[in-house]
């Protein structure tokens, strides 16, 4: 009995669904892809602008001019 | 391992390339917090490297007595040492650097960030020297 009645409303969600103008499916799917894209692009640019590195002179090796560092994040454990 | 790595590049690039220690202990890891602590109290008396490389060596020996004998084997004033330890006069820095890393999402060590790019895990020299030569080449 269970059963049968589960797969009656699956039955109606899909016809609800057949039922929809496709226009109106693909713009909602563009606008939700859209959405999502921005919020991915967004997110790294608001990251890096808000996370500075600070560090303790103490704590480098190697000459200040150097053209690469490299910061070193470790555990001494 | 990958300090001997380290230590190697920062030869073989001398003057090209510098390194920055950040503090990232992991929370399991219950002796790493008074570590770091203890480093940066020989820091503050010049011997932040010396010490830092014997924490290295000696892992993970890391209980109050260890870490005094350390600083003693240093040549460092063990009195002064056991004050700034016990006070935890340094705690706030390594909390600023454990946020820093979190908020880069850095969960795991070591994480190097060479010229801000991403290398994660024990680093061999060759993948050490890939990564600084491109950043090298970046900056031409």
């Amino acid at each position: 009995m269970g059963t049968a009645a589960s797969y009656s409303r699956s039955v109606q969600g899909l016809s609800r669904c057949a039922d929809r103008s496709p226009r109106v499916y693909y713009s909602s799917m563009w606008l939700i892809f859209l959405l999502l894209a921005l919020v991915i692009a967004a997110r790294p640019a608001r990251a890096l602008a808000q996370i500075e590195i600070t560090w303790s002179p103490t704590m480098v090796r190697g000459h200040s001019t150097a053209p690469v560092t490299i910061v070193e994040f470790s555990d001494y454990q | 391992m990958v300090q001997r790595s380290l230590a190697q590049v920062l030869r073989e690039y001398d003057g090209r390339v510098r390194l920055v220690f950040k503090d990232r202990p992991l929370a399991m890891h219950t002796l790493a917090r008074p570590a770091h602590e203890a480093a940066r109290c020989a820091g503050a008396v010049g011997k932040y490297w010396p010490y830092h490389d014997r924490l290295f060596e000696a892992q993970p020996r890391f209980r109050r007595g260890d870490l005094l004998a350390y600083a003693g084997e240093l040549g460092l004033d063990t009195d002064a040492f056991a004050r700034c330890l016990d006070e935890r006069r340094f705690a706030a820095d390594v909390e600023r650097d454990i946020d820093q890393a979190q908020a880069l999402g850095i969960n795991s060590t070591p994480t190097f960030l060479i010229n801000g790019q991403r290398v994660v895990g024990a680093t061999s020299v060759d993948e050490f020297r890939a990564a600084i030569d491109r950043a090298l080449q970046e900056r031409r």
